[in-house]
């Protein structure tokens, strides 16, 4: 059994609601998805038990009536899970993972101000990485932003 | 015109010394700054040698689009430098923002922060095109002293 069959087999083994969710697709790369309930209790288990001790970024996603983040990640074989999870965009409210990993913190501060994401448990610390006279309520990555700054910007070469 | 200024602006045009300064750049113009600095192109047979400090440059090269966190720094690091000062943009971004230009993070070119002497379109500039630029701006100098 390949390394990447065995961890699947041990995610399924330990969680039984990721029966028919952990996707190998291909070598070294192992994709799966995970509602926000049960998300730290896998992300807890990549980490301590099977060594995925390296969070290569996260990726934050609009689809339209909910957010989606991807945590990549990879171990020292460089097998890369990408764990998937959802939250409902009304209340796009995340635990922090920067208590496991410290430097997602700025990972989670860019999608504090890109996507708006509401992450608790964030030490407190300067914006990042938008300006500090950006407007709070603006996240210029959501799919429905329209650029009202953008008006300011005059090209005074014409 | 007195003798004395007469010999300083011989001497602020035989070494007029550059910072280098990437407002936003892809790297791509920053690497062709540096080659147009290189023996090959060899801009420091104009005298042009390349300054870590605002406070000893006279010109201030800026490459890319100047993006909304860099803007205070810019000005900043343009008030440092001792006057007569002079700014040249290079590369396209530099010039009018490029394809950046309308982006939410981006202010546009260097123009729309600080005055610019010249202005080096190019995506990227090549380094015979920044040396032309250069060469330019310190004989339009010349005529005016």
């Amino acid at each position: 059994m390949s390394k990447e069959e065995a961890i699947k087999e041990k995610l399924i083994n330990k969680f039984s609601y990721l029966d028919g969710k952990v996707n190998v697709q291909r070598v070294r790369r192992i994709f799966t998805e995970v509602d926000y309930v049960n998300f730290l209790d896998v992300f807890v288990y990549l980490k301590e038990n099977l060594g995925f001790g390296h969070l290569c970024t996260i990726t934050g996603l609009d689809e339209a009536e909910k957010m989606s983040l991807i945590y990549h990640l990879a171990d020292t074989a460089g097998i890369i899970v990408n764990l998937r999870t959802s939250v409902l965009k009304e209340n796009p409210k995340v635990k922090t993972v920067s208590n496991y990993f410290p430097g997602a913190q700025i990972y989670e501060r860019e999608l504090i101000d890109l996507l708006g994401f509401k992450v608790e448990g964030l030490p407190e610390g300067s914006r990042y990485p938008l300006t500090d006279d950006w407007p709070k309520d603006q996240f210029p990555l959501r799919k429905d932003w329209k650029d009202s700054v953008k008006s300011s910007m005059k090209n005074t070469l014409e | 015109m007195s003798v004395v200024t007469k010999v300083v602006n011989w001497a602020r045009l035989k070494s007029p010394w550059i910072l280098h300064f990437n407002t936003g750049a892809c790297n791509a113009c920053d690497i062709e700054i540096i080659a147009a600095l290189t023996p090959r192109y060899d801009l420091e047979r104009f005298g042009v040698v390349l300054k870590a400090t605002p406070r000893h440059a006279d010109i201030l090269v800026c490459s890319g689009p100047v993006t909304k966190q860099i803007e205070d720094r810019l000005i900043r690091i343009y008030e440092q430098m001792p006057e007569p000062k002079f700014v040249v943009a290079v590369g396209t971004c530099s010039c009018s923002g490029g394809v950046f230009q309308g982006c939410y993070n981006v202010k546009g070119g260097v123009n729309n922060v600080i005055p610019v002497s010249a202005f080096i379109p190019g995506c990227p500039a090549s380094p015979k095109a920044i040396m032309d630029g250069v060469v330019k701006l310190l004989l339009s100098l010349e005529e005016k002293e």
